[in-house]
């Protein structure tokens, strides 16, 4: 019987194993590599990583803090929103969280040109704004910019932050938090001491998600982003396909991811502590 | 006024009930969980809200705890009206029926949770950690995580939780449920030892009529959101209010019959004087309280069963009803067998007459 666990996980691992971790362990070696005259040079040069940290840092530390905010929005009307499928929809909440996860499938690109249209310069939010006199212009700052960026990636992640905290709130008993009540907590007591710890887990997959899938994004930034709002993603594509700098591309793209885990593991030491009894 | 009149004056004076329900009522949409009532539980009361399920007696219980917003009424708690403070401003604290103990913490933090939230300094979270583990005799457990208990000492555990922070009234939702025979029939003992040790005042809902019986020192009876009768377990078992209470309290037999000028005379054959309006009644009459005697009206035994301490034997009447009757063992077990003719007698003091109802 020992053995059975392994042989029936074994089929999976070697599907990740083969179509993600290889490639990764390639495209890392390549980013020690040269190019000379738009072909690739086997090396062992730092030269890429030198680049990225010199002309890339400081995007890589905006992208990183965009994705933070957006990840923080996320979680927290995630939370609110799990909270209340879990002690205050009752029978509903299974008709409300079958609804999220059609909005879920609902179409990356379509959200992305549904917002364009919402926050354009004659788009509906300005539309009514003007017709209703309360400004003169479009307000210059709702698309093309951070804020679309913003409320675009919320809007799409917002159903992957809700999913793992409900799941894990579903683990919490009624019971519980109404004994905290009893004992004198208030609600922020009952969320820190009560709720957070026992559905850290699930706060934090939800937070992960959603700063992962936000760093890494390149299109929202390119299509609603404008100057002001582009985060290294763009930059990473760029050098794979116009310039043709796999050890550059490669290299931002290992550069954002570890400093994601960085990142992610300060979120975890942080809540770890948070939620210390 | 003199201190002595003064004195005087609160000594002579009703005593002041610790909890005061007045005209509490509560409704869910248009259904209607407790109607307007009134009840008073004085201070070192161990008080039972018995009734069947969804008799309105947890809806009740929530409303004195804050977590249930009445649609009417106050609730009123050492002469003060808590009814808009919410649960953590109360002075009462609940033991629920899963408990509702906090799994990410230990037995100690799980106990010490409420001094906690109050900034109690460790030193003197410790002591009393270990005072109130000490009372529900768990020394020793504050390190063990909640889900390595059994569910008599979570229970345990629950109960430390609540009383650590010397509630004015302990609230218990249904506390032995959960519980299979014997370990209730042990915690029982141990909530009336707490009771007695701690001289608190605890009210309790159950639907288990033989728990109300075993811990309470008053029993409010509850039936479709009303108050059927609140008073004495003696009071209740032997003076029922109500058919309802006869009924659901303990075992009665149910005579029906018809009263006539003051006078009842019953189906089964026998008249009685009892006062009250002419129409059909209904008479009850607890089986332990059915004789044999040569004068009684006559029966047919139908069924026996052995209980142990006590032989319980059903005869059918010559109306047609039955009767069960209930006699201690050893007095005449072997003499009776199915299928004997029996003539059975009891004292009309016994018998409790209601207007039937139609």
């Amino acid at each position: 019987m020992t053995g059975r666990p392994a042989l029936l996980l074994a089929p999976a691992l070697i599907v990740v194993a083969a179509a993600l971790l290889v490639p990764l362990a390639l495209l890392f070696v390549v980013s020690f590599w040269t190019v000379r005259s738009f072909r690739l040079q086997p090396d062992l040069s730092l030269a890429a990583w030198v680049r990225f940290v010199e002309s890339y840092g400081g995007l890589t530390l905006y992208t990183l803090g965009i994705a933070a905010l957006i990840a923080a929005i996320c979680v927290a009307l995630g939370f609110a929103c799990a909270y209340a499928l879990r002690f205050r929809a009752g029978r509903h909440a299974d008709a409300l969280l079958t609804a999220m996860l059609i909005s879920l499938f609902g179409g990356y690109l379509v959200k992305v040109y549904a917002w364009k249209t919402i926050l354009g310069a004659d788009g509906i939010l300005n539309g009514a704004l003007s017709r209703l006199g309360l400004i003169e212009a479009p307000l210059p700052w709702l698309l093309y910019s951070r804020t679309a960026v913003v409320v675009t990636l919320t809007h799409f992640l917002l159903p992957l932050a809700v999913l793992p905290i409900y799941a894990a709130l579903r683990n919490v008993s009624a019971e519980s938090v109404e004994a905290a009540r009893d004992l004198g907590a208030s609600r922020a007591a009952v969320l820190r001491r009560v709720l957070l710890p026992q559905c850290r887990l699930g706060v934090f997959a939800a937070f992960a998600f959603c700063f992962l899938l936000a760093a890494g994004d390149y299109v929202t930034p390119l299509l609603l982003g404008g100057a002001g709002g582009s985060m290294l993603g763009q930059f990473i594509a760029l050098e794979f396909s116009t310039r043709f700098n796999w050890p550059a591309g490669a290299a931002m793209a290992f550069g954002l991811l570890f400093a994601s885990l960085g990142a992610l593991a300060l979120v975890w030491a942080a809540l770890a502590r948070a939620t210390r009894p | 006024m003199t201190a002595l009149a003064e004195a005087a004056a609160l000594a002579t004076a009703p005593a002041r009930p610790l909890v005061a329900l007045r005209g509490l009522a509560k409704r869910f949409g248009g259904l209607t969980a407790v109607h307007p009532l009134d009840l008073e539980i004085a201070a070192g009361d161990f008080c039972a809200i018995l009734g069947p399920s969804g008799c309105g007696k947890s809806t009740l219980l929530r409303m004195i705890a804050g977590f249930a917003e009445p649609s009417a009424g106050r609730v009123e708690i050492g002469g003060r009206d808590v009814t808009r403070l919410g649960p953590e401003t109360r002075p009462t604290n609940m033991v629920f029926q899963s408990y509702g103990l906090f799994p990410h913490l230990t037995v100690g933090q799980n106990v010490g949770f409420g001094l906690a939230l109050r900034r109690t300094p460790v030193a003197q979270t410790a002591g009393r950690v270990a005072e109130a583990l000490r009372l529900v005799r768990l020394e020793g457990f504050e390190e063990r995580p909640i889900d390595a208990l059994s569910g008599g000492q979570q229970q345990r555990v629950a109960l430390a939780r609540a009383l650590i922070l010397r509630p004015q009234v302990l609230l218990l939702d249904e506390p032995l449920a959960a519980l299979d025979l014997k370990l209730r029939q042990a915690m029982q003992e141990e909530l009336r030892r707490i009771h007695r040790e701690i001289g608190g005042t605890f009210v309790f809902v159950t639907h288990d009529q033989t728990e109300a019986f075993a811990l309470a020192n008053r029993i409010v009876v509850m039936n479709a959101g009303r108050i059927e009768q609140a008073g004495a377990p003696e009071q209740v078992y032997r003076e029922p209010a109500s058919l309802f209470v006869a009924g659901f309290v303990g075992e009665a037999n149910v005579l029906a019959g018809r009263r006539e000028g003051g006078v009842v005379a019953l189906d089964a054959g026998l008249r009685f004087p009892a006062a009250g309006p002419d129409g059909p009644v209904c008479a009850v009459l607890r089986p332990e309280r059915v004789r044999r005697s040569a004068l009684g009206v006559e029966g047919r035994i139908v069924e026996l069963v052995f209980l142990g301490d006590a032989l319980r034997a059903t005869a059918e009447l010559a109306s047609g009803e039955t009767l069960r009757l209930r006699e201690p063992d050893g007095r005449g077990a072997a003499s009776f067998r199915i299928g004997d003719a029996v003539r059975l007698a009891w004292d009309p003091g016994d018998l409790r007459v209601f207007e039937a109802e139609r």
